[in-house]
């Protein structure tokens, strides 16, 4: 599914040049669930935000399904990305001004679904997510487990192929992480495809396979029994 | 799609109280100023309107060549034009004189008789040329009898009340028997005619003894309607030699002026009418909005590290730039409707006080659709100009910069540029009202000549000389009567002039020029306290003075005559002898200079009787009142303060000039609150380097400066841009004055003065807000 050859990416400034990805040749099959591990400034992120079209690669290649994307316009960035990738981040990231409700339908606007279609698909992710009765409540007056719950039915309202989690505990206490990551868990159950940053080794153990980087480089790549 | 825009915004709104209101209220006070002047400009450019077939009128005007080059252009046209050339040319329909009643005439009917002076005496064309709709009585052509007056509705109520005035007899001066015609409905309030009766024109000849055939003299309005589709600058071409092919050495040409254009343009070329006030507000307004909008987007775009959150997100789940231009286009749209709405309660609200400062009846014009259009228009220029640079900067934010915490390219220039020019405009309103303040100032206060203060005139209806002698003698016997004279004319509104003069030296027809003609009594001079540099003035002591002339400093220049006093002087056909020269005093505003002035003593034409008297008014004039109604007692006593007139030379000026200060001072306003954007937003970024200075020691003093110095900078920029700017505009301005103020420094530096306080008070408000703040919230924020 998706497919990076020699992927390097520099950061410059006016003096300073950063190599936060060297070569990273990465295959990620469909239905796999990948933990991308390492310290902190390793460059995981970065290739979390390559993946997901947030980001150019300076050099090498990214496909997609197929296709080749990493000179893609914004435009097709945007439409590919509404369609196959969902995207769940630490700090939550909704929209303050939105309900609940109106967080996670906010995708479905953009690919220009009808009302009740929305209304439906919202609600069933709702219930999903457990949060349903919060629908008209807004980010602030949710709990941060509430809140990632949120993100996380706004990431899979589009179906997506791909889900795209930077530390999806991060921010959260033991108990809500775990929930959240049985969350993570079924989704990949059912087919989603889930590429995950993480520093937890247990958030890491609910993986197929771990990833880690160390300086832009891929040290080690480990099968997990459970395959 | 759209009730999620609305709900975003609204809850926005809500979220963030003081930034929604300070961008509610800068956008709301400009929309208010623009929808004030709006509703103005319509009303001015709206005058006459209201006949049908406007265009087809026209005013018949001269164009006076002298021979120093001036052209000095006139209404007044003589008697016999528009008979001749409605006769001459046959695209012209319809042709009509039209003089004020001179002066006052007493009404009487039944029984009660009324002083009034707001009479026109016409020709019958009159009603065909213009739309005054006759309501009752004669309606196709009330001038069929020659005894017939027509009454406007509200002086057929003062004389009838309730009875039909519709064939009641009113007589004239006690003298003239006339009966009612016809009932018109009162001129509306926007019309250049204003009158309360008509008169035909016959009655001009039975009142005063004027040779009705003569092409020289000029003293009436000339007003006609032509033909539909006739070229007016054909006709005008034709017309310009008209009277020169009757009088052989006239220096008068013809010209015709749109009747439409009648209450803005002046016609002379070296005066400006009211259409300069027009676009004056017009650019005000323009100004006004754009600095309201330019604070819009300073605080929009200052908001933008909170908006940034919701633009990577937007994008991340599927959102494309233009959607979201349009999505802060839609915002800044619904922030101008919200303006609007708050806008039009406030003009509701300030109307009746707008429309006395203006002086004119100005109403919202709802039921407008011409205005309505312009002010949907306005609402959605300001709308996209204001939301458009917030658009687009805050579109282009890529969502990784905002996920990744990296500050973008900084817009900062841009939000200084616009603060610089917003500041630079509103500087620029504030020196330019405190200049024309000053020069109204200057021009109520300044030495006129003679001493207008405690002078009190009385017009006289008809028969003077039978009264005036008598009166005079009694007048002077009051203690506190200090002078009593008679003039045809006051200071406040000299209209005599002529050009046929002779003096010795005089180069024959080269040498024309204009003299005002004034006819004054004994002791004119010393009634009104002018200066005699040379001579003497008219006196009793030297007989009749009647074929002596005395002329002012202006005048003596002209002749260009060193010893002028015993020098015969000739005015057409009256010769006689220079006996003083007065020294120049001023009859008409002070923003046109002195005209010659040649002054006679002629009691026939005496028309006005001076009193100078004591301080003491009230007891004086009871005097006066108790001498008048014993002497005088079939006239009702009435009288105005001279200087109450002179003042009225400057009420244009002095109203405008108020509208300008009022409308300067909300500028102003406008201007802080952009200045508070940019402070606040710069506060906010700079709020993590501050809390580590404060971490590492710094007290918030050196901050402080650090900030002040910054803003210093850009505001006395935007003064020195103001400077240059108003200094050369209002140099321009105070041209067309004949006697104006030298622009002093002090109102530059008082510019930079409150420019900088206000920029201190913004920049020290910020600073405590953020002093207060302990630097962990700050920094962990960040």
């Amino acid at each position: 599914m998706i497919n990076t050859k020699n992927l390097i990416k520099v950061f410059r400034t006016d003096e300073v040049e950063t190599t936060a990805l060297n070569n990273v040749n990465l295959e990620i099959n469909k239905g796999e669930f990948v933990a991308i591990m390492g310290p902190s400034g390793c460059g995981k992120s970065t290739l979390l935000n390559i993946i997901g079209l947030l980001d150019n690669p300076s050099e090498g290649e990214l496909h997609f399904n197929g296709y080749q994307v990493e000179n893609y316009t914004e435009r097709q960035r945007t439409n590919l990305r509404k369609e196959n990738i969902g995207f769940v981040f630490q700090s939550f990231n909704l929209i303050d001004e939105l309900t609940v409700f109106e967080n996670v339908e906010l995708p479905l606007l953009y690919m220009k679904v009808s009302g009740a279609e929305r209304k439906r698909r919202v609600n069933e992710a709702l219930e999903r997510m457990n949060i349903a009765h919060r629908a008209k409540h807004f980010p602030q007056q949710l709990s941060g487990g509430q809140q990632q719950r949120v993100a996380i039915a706004r990431a899979v309202i589009s179906n997506p192929k791909l889900i795209l989690a930077d530390e999806p505990t991060g921010n959260l206490d033991s108990a809500n992480g775990e929930e959240v990551m049985n969350l993570l868990t079924q989704l990949n159950e059912e087919g989603t495809t889930i590429i995950m940053v993480t520093h937890s080794p247990s958030d890491a153990d609910r993986s197929h396979r771990i990833i880690q980087l160390f300086d832009g480089h891929i040290v080690t790549e480990n099968m997990r029994q459970k395959l | 799609m759209l009730k999620i825009l609305l709900n975003t915004v609204l809850r926005s709104l809500y979220r963030q109280k003081a930034y929604s209101l300070m961008n509610i209220l800068g956008l709301a006070t400009g929309v208010t100023c623009t929808l004030l002047i709006l509703i103005w400009v319509e009303y001015e450019t709206g005058f006459d309107k209201f006949h049908e077939d406007i265009d087809q009128v026209y005013s018949v005007y001269e164009n006076q060549n002298y021979a120093d080059g001036d052209v000095f252009s006139v209404y007044s046209t003589p008697a016999p034009l528009a008979e001749s050339i409605k006769r001459t040319f046959p695209e012209i329909k319809y042709s009509t004189r039209m003089v004020t009643t001179w002066g006052q005439l007493i009404l009487s009917a039944d029984g009660k008789s009324f002083v009034e002076d707001g009479g026109k005496i016409v020709d019958a064309d009159f009603f065909q040329i213009f739309t005054f709709p006759i309501v009752e009585g004669e309606k196709e052509n009330p001038f069929k009898e020659e005894n017939s007056i027509v009454l406007t509705e509200k002086l057929a109520q003062k004389l009838f009340g309730e009875l039909d005035p519709i064939g009641r007899k009113i007589e004239i001066n006690s003298k003239f028997d006339y009966v009612v015609s016809a009932v018109i409905q009162n001129p509306p309030a926007n019309s250049s005619i204003t009158f309360d009766f008509i008169l035909p024109f016959q009655f001009f000849g039975k009142l005063w003894s004027y040779d009705l055939n003569d092409w020289e003299a000029n003293t009436f309005h000339t007003f006609i309607k032509v033909e539909e589709g006739v070229d007016s600058d054909d006709l005008a071409a034709q017309l310009q030699t008209y009277i020169k092919d009757r009088i052989k050495n006239s220096n008068v040409d013809l010209d015709l002026q749109a009747f439409v254009k009648y209450h803005l343009y002046a016609i002379n070329t070296n005066k400006v009418g009211s259409i300069w006030y027009v676009r004056v507000f017009l650019l005000v307004a323009v100004l006004i909005l754009l600095i309201a909008c330019f604070n819009y987007m300073n605080l929009a775009t200052a908001r933008s590290e909170r908006r940034a959150k919701e633009v990577a997100i937007r994008k991340v789940v599927g959102a494309q730039r233009k959607g979201l231009i349009g999505l802060f286009l839609g915002e800044s749209i619904f922030f101008t409707l919200i303006s609007l709405g708050i806008a039009v309660v406030l003009v509701e609200l300030l109307l009746p006080v707008f429309s006395d400062l203006t002086d004119r009846d100005l109403s919202l014009g709802i039921n407008n659709i011409k205005f309505l259009f312009s002010v949907s228009g306005i609402v959605l220029l300001t709308g996209i100009v204001s939301g458009s640079y917030p658009a687009l900067f805050l579109s282009s934010f890529l969502p990784i910069h905002v996920i990744k915490g990296i500050s973008r390219k900084d817009s900062a220039l841009l939000r200084k540029v616009l603060v610089v020019i917003q500041f630079s405009m509103s500087i620029s309103l504030f020196i330019c009202s405190g200049i024309i303040y000053q020069q109204l100032k200057f021009l109520r206060e300044s030495d006129v000549g003679y001493n207008k203060s405690d002078l009190i005139y009385i017009e006289m209806a008809d028969d003077f000389n039978s009264i005036y002698p008598k009166l005079k003698n009694e007048l002077t016997k009051i203690q506190g009567v200090y002078w009593v004279t008679a003039a045809n004319q006051m200071p406040v509104n000299f209209t005599n002039s002529t050009w046929d003069v002779d003096w010795p030296g005089k180069i024959k027809d080269s040498e024309d020029i204009l003299f005002q003609l004034s006819f004054v009594d004994y002791d004119f001079i010393e009634t009104f306290e002018m200066d005699v540099i040379q001579g003497r003035g008219f006196s009793k002591l030297h007989g009749g003075d009647s074929l002596k002339f005395i002329i002012n400093e202006s005048a003596a220049e002209k002749m260009n005559m060193v010893h002028i006093i015993g020098e015969p002087l000739q005015i057409w056909d009256y010769s006689g002898e220079v006996i003083g020269i007065v020294k120049d005093f001023n009859f008409n505003s002070l923003q046109v200079g002195v005209e010659p002035l040649i002054m006679m003593r002629n009691p026939a034409a005496f028309k006005y009787i001076a009193i100078r008297i004591g301080e003491d008014v009230e007891p004086i004039l009871n005097k006066i009142r108790t001498v008048w109604d014993s002497t005088v007692p079939d006239i009702p006593f009435t009288y105005r303060f001279l200087e109450e007139d002179f003042k009225y030379f400057y009420t244009a000026e002095s109203r405008m000039s108020k509208i300008f200060i009022s409308f300067t001072i909300i500028a102003f306003i406008i201007s802080y609150l952009g200045l508070f954007g940019l402070v606040s937003f710069v506060t906010e970024r700079k709020s993590r380097e501050m809390a580590l200075r404060k971490v590492f020691g710094a007290n918030m003093d050196t901050v402080f400066q650090l900030l002040l110095k910054e803003f210093f900078k850009w505001v006395m920029l935007s003064n020195f841009i103001a400077w240059v700017l108003s200094f050369f505009v209002m140099e321009w301005w105070l041209k067309g004055f004949a006697y104006r103020i030298d622009i002093g420094i002090g109102i530059f530096i008082l510019s930079g003065f409150v420019s900088l306080l206000i920029t201190f008070l913004t920049v020290y408000q910020q600073i405590w807000k953020l002093a207060l703040k302990t630097p962990v919230r700050v920094l962990k924020y960040e």
